[in-house]
């Protein structure tokens, strides 16, 4: 029996009387909703209709295809200006790294600090986690479970941050549309960071958190 | 002997995040608990979950309503006003020929978030009302869950902090009632997050036969 307790208390259970993964009591879980059913009985679960998979199927195939898309996009995302800038006077584009420079160097330290963790850290981070994630379960690296675990709820947690760059120029290309004299307008590479924290975020959605913690290899490479 | 498998089955419940196996643990209301191999939340029972969570998600449309209608900023600069409100942003980014900006902003700020309050009402009225569940009920709270990473108001808010300090320098920007009302709808999903229990709805939703 699983430990019961107080919400902020995280009291582990003892005495675990099971001893098995549902996996190898020859069961799947509905990622949906949670019901157990016999693996292979259903395709669809009783009680939701969802598609009933053990584990994601080809999941850390899933992984790696949305993975390299991010990563490519995410090269025009950071050489690509983001922010076209327009008046009588001047005109300047602005890259994701050249924002940064501009604001750390009018002394907005906290906002350049912001967008540089959200845009470049954090990606680079993701990249990094899931890519390393990836390869140790393919490769047998020698991790603890836990660590594993760790990581991965770190990607899940600060992967959506990511948007803050292409909401602060869909803010400031809708206000200074406005005004007469000065435009702003998104420029291509922004697109392209878009299109990159969506897609990192679906590869750290396929990566299956269970398969951390299945020892034999073939729950891995099998497709249900 | 099929009766047998279901009682045995449903008496079991496996981690979410490591697989593991564990008895139903019998919980009472506001307490939880936690997988014995990797203390991950395995069950919950929090308190109220229907009546607070069907509270917070009519809070929610009402705000995100107000947040979307209502003037979100203004800005002035020698004398020369203008405000616009969240959907407003959108008409400008479309007409400005930047309709994937546009369209993708307005999703994840708006309709997403709109779209879930609104299938959450849909799963819960019924529940509170005491009318059994339809299979309608289950596939749209299924969606509830899957949406919910891909709404991102907190992080428009972040967004729009940033342009304030950035475009403060230039012209003088004002705060619009809806400022208020969009921080208001995500203090409300935040309270979402914590009241509802996916594990009592789902079980709500699975009627009568199912474990208590």
């Amino acid at each position: 029996m699983a430990t019961a307790c107080r919400p902020g208390c995280a009291a582990v259970n003892p005495d675990p009387v099971i001893g098995l993964s549902a996996r190898q009591a020859g069961l799947a879980r509905c990622g949906a909703c949670g019901t157990l059913d016999r693996r292979g009985d259903r395709v669809v679960c009783r009680l939701c209709g969802a598609r009933v998979h053990s584990r994601v199927p080809h999941g850390l195939q899933r992984v790696w295809a949305f993975l390299l898309v991010g990563v490519l996009v995410y090269v025009p995302a950071m050489v690509l200006p983001v922010m076209l800038t327009r008046s009588l006077t001047m005109r300047s584009d602005d890259t994701i790294i050249s924002g940064v420079l501009q604001l750390a160097g009018q002394g907005s330290y906290a906002i350049s600090i912001i967008i540089f963790v959200a845009s470049i850290c954090i990606p680079a981070i993701k990249f990094a986690i899931i890519g390393g994630l990836a390869l140790s379960l393919q490769r047998g690296w020698n991790m603890s479970e836990r660590s594993r675990h760790r990581l991965y709820r770190l990607t899940e947690l600060i992967g959506r941050w990511s948007m803050i760059d292409v909401f602060v120029v869909a803010v400031l290309t809708a206000l200074i549309q406005l005004g007469t004299f000065i435009t702003i307008a998104p420029g291509p590479g922004i697109e392209a960071f878009a299109l990159s924290v969506i897609f990192t975020m679906l590869a750290a959605g396929s990566l299956d958190p269970r398969l951390f913690w299945d020892q034999d290899t073939d729950a891995r490479s099998r497709p249900r | 002997m099929t009766s047998d498998r279901r009682i045995a089955l449903d008496d079991l419940v496996a981690c979410p995040a490591c697989d593991w196996l564990h008895r139903r643990p019998a919980l009472a209301a506001g307490e939880s608990a936690v997988c014995a191999r990797c203390a991950h939340e395995l069950q919950s029972a929090r308190v109220d979950t229907v009546d607070r969570s069907l509270a917070a998600c009519l809070a929610g449309l009402l705000l995100l309503g107000m947040a979307v209608t209502l003037p979100f900023l203004s800005l002035s600069r020698s004398g020369i006003g203008s405000s616009i409100s969240v959907l407003d942003s959108f008409t400008a980014l479309w007409h400005g020929d930047f309709h994937w900006l546009g369209i993708l902003t307005l999703t994840l700020i708006v309709l997403l978030p709109l779209l879930r309050y609104a299938l959450l009402v849909a799963v819960l009225l019924p529940l509170r009302l005491g009318r059994t569940a339809g299979q309608g009920s289950r596939v749209a709270f299924r969606w509830v869950l899957k949406l919910s990473p891909w709404a991102m108001p907190e992080i428009f808010m972040v967004g729009v902090a940033v342009s304030l300090v950035k475009v403060g320098t230039v012209a003088r920007l004002d705060i619009g009632l809806a400022f208020w009302c969009l921080l208001a709808a995500i203090a409300v999903s935040w309270y979402l997050g914590r009241v509802l229990c996916p594990d009592t709805i789902w079980r709500r939703l699975a009627g009568p036969g199912a474990p208590p």
